[in-house]
């Protein structure tokens, strides 16, 4: 607009309400000269994009895994959703450097309680029952334990990445939300 | 470093402009047949909102490798919940959404966090995205190229908050002011102005350069 934009710019971290003055009006009432800044906004976007496609591209390795995804798509299955997550909802330990990942995952009455740590997983499925279990990674097929008649059962940690739990109990499959450990 | 290597020649053929473009109307259709077994709409779907997923998780600033774990995450969740995604025709805001709190994540897990400096890894997603490098050659070519990567440094080095929304506004095909909320926890009417100030800023800098 006047020339020095560049210099008061944006300033990082707070909210971008139009407090340069004179630039809020609605589109539709732009001048003659918001039409051309418009335009050339939008010239510089598309320059942007193109750049983007070329130096920072979706790599192809990505797009094939998630068109391979397609078969995590199941119509017998329940999701348990992930309910607590010490990541987000426990303060951290003091002095403990590497604490173990505490999840709970719900579905109706289902509870699977899961603790991740570097030296393996363990968790237990409530109420108790015991279960099948695969600890998949992707789509192949993942490695497998038993939920005793407590419900309770323990692994090698899964690799760090995507990680979900499939257990089969009785007739059903319950699948814990995918997440990344 | 990398100038020798950029294919600016792909502006005319860049695949993941072309071909898997989705309308956004399309998308709750897409999502309803893929949920009903059909293999070819989720392929479409993934053709038209993997750059937005990535697009979300470049704009976070991750690591290659956390990148990578996050897209997939995201996409291994939206397939498990492909039956009960509640409104199919706001799947990019949902999937821009849960990028993005995966992203969160990975940054409140500090012991995780890395920059995406390390030249190992620039250079493993660049060798992965420009398989058409042999175009280069022309003096126009090398000339756009030069173009190509100092518009990139000059983006690079906005400030945290310009950076994070253009990564996302230049997702293609373009992503929906929806989506790109999702994708940052802003408001829907922030976007244009900020959008605004901030492209007239990435200009300035650009002029200052003598780039424009």
């Amino acid at each position: 607009m006047n020339g020095t934009d560049g210099a008061d710019g944006v300033r990082d971290g707070r909210d971008g309400g139009p407090d340069d003055g004179g630039s809020g009006r609605p589109a539709g009432t732009a001048e003659p000269a918001g039409i051309g800044a418009e335009i050339e906004a939008d010239l510089l976007e598309e320059e942007l994009r193109q750049a983007a496609a070329v130096l920072d591209p979706l790599p192809p390795v990505l797009l094939q895994a998630a068109v391979d995804a397609y078969a995590l798509h199941r119509l017998d299955a329940v999701v348990a959703e992930l309910t607590f997550d010490s990541l987000v909802d426990a303060l951290p330990v003091r002095g403990a450097e590497d604490p173990p990942r505490m999840l709970t995952f719900s579905a109706g009455e289902v509870t699977v309680d899961v603790e991740v740590s570097a030296h393996g997983l363990m968790g237990q499925l409530l109420p108790p029952r015991p279960a099948r279990i695969e600890v998949l990674g992707g789509p192949r097929p993942g490695s497998s334990l038993t939920a005793d008649d407590l419900g309770r059962f323990t692994g090698a940690a899964p690799p760090s990445g995507p990680f979900a739990l499939r257990l089969r109990t009785g007739g059903d499959v319950i699948e814990t939300e995918w997440l990344r450990t | 470093m990398r100038s020798g290597t950029v294919p600016s020649a792909a502006y005319d053929d860049v695949p993941y402009t072309r071909g898997g473009t989705v309308e956004r109307t399309d998308v709750g259709a897409l999502v309803r047949s893929a949920a009903g077994g059909d293999a070819a709409a989720w392929k479409a779907i993934v053709e038209g909102l993997g750059p937005l997923v990535w697009s979300v998780v470049r704009a976070h600033r991750l690591s290659d490798a956390d990148a990578h774990e996050v897209y997939q995450t995201v996409w291994f969740r939206f397939a498990q919940n492909l039956g009960r995604i509640r409104e199919p025709e706001k799947t990019g805001a949902w999937l821009a959404s849960t990028a993005r709190h995966e992203c969160l994540k990975v940054l409140r897990n500090a012991r995780r966090l890395t920059l995406t400096d390390d030249p190992r890894l620039l250079d493993r997603v660049s060798e992965d995205g420009t398989p058409e490098q042999s175009l280069l050659e022309a003096e126009e070519a090398a000339a756009q190229s030069e173009r190509v990567r100092r518009m990139w440094q000059e983006f690079e080095e906005l400030g945290d908050r310009c950076r994070q929304l253009l990564r996302v506004l230049i997702a293609s095909p373009p992503p929906s002011y929806q989506e790109v909320s999702a994708a940052l926890g802003i408001a829907v009417g922030s976007i244009g102005p900020l959008r605004q100030r901030c492209l007239r800023r990435l200009r300035a800098r650009l002029e200052a350069r003598g780039a424009m």
